[in-house]
Formats: C-alpha cells, structure tokens, sequence
C-alpha cells in the first residue's frame, strides 16, 4: 500500500498530488514537464517537496508536519532512471550486487546469478555496460533496482530509449517481472499503449495535478476531461449543447457535425438540458457507411494516411460550417471500403462509444 | 658537496609529499561538498578558496606571515605550545598546501560536477550512504580529474618558491627547497650549482610525470574500489 501527498512549488511550476495504490502496477501519463519525474523523486526521497506525506506499506517514508524524511538508503525505494545509470566502472555482476551488501558474501552470488538467470543476462556477468546494448543495459538496471528487494519500485520512462523490437521484449520482461517481484510498480510512460499494457491503474498528469487516476478501464471508457481524452487517444472532441436527456439516452447538438448526436451512458448526474458539453470518439470506434440515419453524418474525404494495418482517414463536414474541423476515423485495411481523397460518404458515431466530457 | 644537494632535494622531497597527500585529501574533500552545494554564498565561498592562485605568491607570503608571525593570531597559538612556523620546515608545506589547494579543489570540484547525479542518486536509492557514495561512484568516475588535480598539485608544490621564501625562509639543511636553493645560488654567481639543481628538479619532474601518467592508465577506479569495499 502506498500513499502520497506531495506538494511543491518551485518559480511557475507548482506540483500538487495525492493518490494511493494497493500492491497494484500505476503507471503515469502526462505531457513533459507536467511532474511525473518530479514526483517520483520525491517519493524516493531525491528530492524534498515544500509539503508532504509518503507512506509505503507500515512505514512512513516522508511527513513534512512530523518532521520526517528518511533519507533515500532507508525507504526500500527502487529506482530505475530514464539513462539507466549503471555504475560504468562496475561489472554486470557487481552493479547488480551494489545494493546488498549488507548480505552474506555466498547469498549475494546466487541472488546475483537468479536475477541474471530471470533477466536472461546469464553469461554477460563480467562485461561492463559500456560493453553492453541499450536493451541488456536496461535489464541490468532493473535487475540492480530489484536486487535488495525494496517494497516500491519506480520506472522512469524506462523504455523510451529502445527501438520498438527491444521495447516489445522487455515490456514482456516487465510483466514477466511480476512473477518475481511481489511490491508496488510506478512507472512514467508518454506511450499510452505501453501504459495501457502494463499497467492495472492510470494516472495522468497536466501542470503538476493528476487530473484523473483510476482502473485504467474508466481512463479510457470515462476521461475526466478533454487532457485524459487526448492523452488516452480520443483524436475527436467537439463541443456540444445538451438539448435532452432521457432514459439513458443524452441528445447533444453539435455544431461541428451539423447535427444531433444522440450519446447512450448509464451515468447521467451533473447532466442538465442546455448545459455545453464535449463530446468525443475514438477514431476506430467510427464507422463509414453509404446511408443518412441516426448519429450518422454527411462529409467528404480530405486526406487518407496509408498506414501498415490501418487508414487514417480525415473527413469535413459536408455542409461547410464557419470552423473546419476535421473527424478522424481509423479503419482497419480489411475492413475498409475504398474511399479517396474527395469522396462523399457518412460516418456513423455509435451512441454507446460516444463519450461525454465535462470539459 | 655533494651533501649540499642532497640537502635540497631531500627537503623538497618531503615537502613536495607530504604537501601533495595533504592537498589531495583537503581538496577533494571541499571540492565534494561544493560540488553540490546550493547553498547561499556559493560563489563567495568559491572566491575565498581559489584567491591564493589569484594573488601574487609574495602577497600570500607575506599574509601567512602576519597570521604567523611573533604577534600573529596563529603565531601566538602555536607559541604557546613553544614552536614557531616561521622560518621552520612545516612552513614549506603549509605555504605550498596554500598554493595548491586552488588547483587540487578547482579541478577536483569539475570532475565530481561532471559526474552524473542520477548514477550518485541510484547508489542512494541501492542503500548506499554519502561516504560509500564518494568512494564507489564520485570518486572512480570522477577519477582522472582527480589524477590531473594531483599533478598540477604535485607540479606546484615542487615549484613554489615566493611564498615559500617568505615564511619558511632560506636555512639550509631546514628549510631550503630546491626552487630556493637555485634563486640563492644564481644571486651568489655559483651558475653550475643552479644547473645542476635544475637538472634534479627536471629528473624528478618527468619521473614523477611518468609515473602519474602508468597510474591513470592502469586501473585507478578499481584501486579505490577495493580499498574501500
């Protein structure tokens, strides 16, 4: 269990934060600069916030009001930093034994070669990590991390640097990792599906605050507002009126579609007639059909991106309104009717996938 | 004869070693506390430590006499336990520790600022305290800073000569370094005494040259690793 209330001010920027997770695995989202990194310091204790409250498991790590902030050796804090910072004048073998050398001697030694067997280093022991790919050097730094057995593990970014093959591999690692390690995992990711992935809980970050921290199912199924609908891929909002609610069923006028577009949610509160919302889609959950009908709209083409599996194709409204936007609709090539650039066609919103954001 | 160069050599030698094992450790020692100091005052303090590389050596001389002296504050201090500093051979070193502390603590304190803290913060967080942190990552990584701060530290002690003459004088046999032996045998007229003092002072230079250059080389990080594990 670990809980944190950090607060810190620093000229323009002021990090505020307070959440907790249950032998879970958190990972962080959030555009640069928002305070994740700063966050995670402070949890490990590199840095003091002005205010603050850490409790990890039965011990309290930070209280600001107490007078307490036990120094990073004593908070059973791993970290693993975004460059991996392994010790360059240390073998493989001795980077991972740094942090238990307060063990026996033969006890350190077959701890060393499990981890190396788990992280499927065996044999790299003796080389140093100048000598080593970003890939393997990523694995001994989580290898040293977990080595002394600390209760919370934090990841910074710990994929960012790879190539998209390694990435795969030790995202697999990652979740492999949870056989073996029993504690709590932070970790700060820009990738959204890497987070998605790995992660039972997300919290996303904007200017110092988590604007939304939960299963990660609701991030995704119910953003809090248009920063977690962009970060978690919601390319279409649009702002709207509510002109109804009933059963269920929540009508919204929106401009940008020239239309109604009717939204099905179960959670209704807050909701009143006449009241601006945003509404949103996700580009894959649109369809394209040759028909007008309910939630179904009339656009033309603009421009088609040939991706590996998928198209991304950008429509306008076809009756022109004073503001272009575009909607984004994703198809997957083996469903997708051939249109191009310039074509006219309908894009069908299903109400159940159409989200309701407050603002 | 040949007792008055080796008395010379034998006296430079002492200082010259003793001066260069006491730098170092006071070097690196402030040099690591500045290194990451935020403090106020920062660049003061900085100022206060590199002012005797700034100042002519006579003007640092002649403080070191004041502070030294019959009626200096250091002067009576030590009175009291019945040595005098002036004109003695711990003079020597305490004027050329004076002189090269800039020099020690400068380059030392640019070494430990390259080093990157992210490696000294995950030594933190593995269960290391301030000191293990020192000897097992700042030091190795920061090491040849280090070594080139101890030739210069080395390189200047053997030099010293204004401050030198200024507080430890020029007693044969007690406090003559080389550098001073071969000012007063120029101004006694004796040209081959000089010379061959240079020539000792030159031998001694590029021995110690190579010898410096073999230990940066060959494995300096893993020497003080395993001293100190």
């Amino acid at each position: 269990m670990l809980e944190v209330n950090i607060k810190r001010s620093l000229p323009g920027f002021c990090l505020s934060v307070d959440f907790s997770i249950n032998q879970e695995i958190l990972a962080i989202l959030g555009p640069s600069g928002s305070g994740k990194t700063m966050t995670m310091q402070c949890i490990a204790g590199l840095l003091k916030p002005d205010e603050g409250y850490v409790k990890l498991n039965d011990k309290v790590l930070l209280d600001t009001k107490a007078g307490i902030s036990l120094k990073p050796r004593a908070r059973g804090v791993g970290f693993v930093f975004q460059n991996y910072a392994l010790f360059p004048h240390y073998t493989v073998e001795d980077n991972i034994a740094y942090g238990m050398n307060q063990l026996p001697k033969d006890r350190v030694k077959t701890r060393v070669a499990e981890l190396m067997d788990k992280m499927h280093l065996t044999g790299l022991g003796h080389r140093f990590p100048r000598q080593l790919s970003a890939g393997q050097q990523q694995r001994v730094a989580l290898a040293r991390a977990i080595a002394p057995e600390p209760e919370l593990l934090l990841l910074d970014e710990p994929f960012s640097a790879l190539d998209s093959q390694v990435k795969e591999r030790l995202e697999l690692e990652l979740l492999n990792l949870q056989n073996f390690y029993k504690g709590n995992i932070l970790f700060v990711t820009h990738n959204l599906a890497e987070g998605y992935k790995l992660a039972s809980r997300m919290a996303i970050y904007e200017s110092g605050r988590i604007v939304q921290c939960d299963l990660k199912n609701r991030v995704i199924g119910s953003p809090a507002n248009r920063t977690v609908a962009r970060l978690t891929g919601v390319r279409n909002i649009m702002l709207g009126t509510i002109e109804e609610i009933a059963g269920g069923v929540v009508r919204v006028m929106v401009p940008e579609l020239c239309g109604i577009i009717k939204v099905k949610t179960e959670n209704t509160d807050g909701f009143s007639a006449g009241q601006a919302v945003y509404i949103g889609i996700r580009p894959e959950y649109i369809h394209i059909v040759d028909q007008p009908g309910d939630n179904t709209f009339q656009c033309k083409a603009d421009r088609i991106v040939d991706g590996v599996s998928l198209i991304n194709c950008f429509f306008h409204m076809s009756q022109e309104s004073m503001d272009r936007h575009w909607i984004e609709v994703s198809l997957h090539k083996l469903h997708a009717p051939l249109i191009a650039e310039g074509h006219e066609c309908y894009v069908y919103l299903p109400p159940q996938h159409v989200l309701i954001i407050k603002d | 004869m040949t007792d008055s160069y080796l008395a010379p050599l034998w006296i430079s030698c002492k200082t010259v070693l003793t001066t260069t094992v006491i730098t170092f450790f006071i070097g690196i020692f402030v040099a690591r506390w500045m290194a990451r100091y935020s403090g106020r005052g920062k660049n003061l303090i900085d100022g206060i430590f590199i002012l005797p590389l700034v100042l002519p050596p006579t003007v640092v001389g002649f403080g070191l006499l004041l502070l030294f002296g019959r009626n200096g504050p250091l002067g009576e201090f030590f009175s009291w336990f019945g040595t005098t500093i002036v004109f003695s051979w711990p003079a020597t070193v305490i004027t050329a520790v004076i002189m090269t502390f800039p020099l020690m603590y400068m380059s030392a304190k640019a070494g430990f600022e390259q080093v990157d803290i992210n490696v000294e913060n995950a030594a933190r967080t593995l269960g290391a305290g301030e000191w293990r942190v020192f000897w097992t990552v700042t030091m190795p990584m920061a090491w040849p800073a280090v070594v080139a701060a101890t030739i210069l530290t080395f390189a200047r002690a053997l030099g010293e000569f204004g401050a030198t003459l200024i507080l430890a004088g020029n007693i044969p046999g007690k406090t003559t370094t080389i550098p001073v032996a071969i000012y007063f045998a120029i101004q006694a007229g004796h040209n081959d005494r000089a010379l061959i003092l240079v020539a000792i002072v030159l031998a001694i230079s590029f021995a110690s040259l190579a010898a410096l250059a073999y230990w940066k080389r060959k494995t300096p990080k893993t020497a003080i690793i395993k001293l100190t594990e």
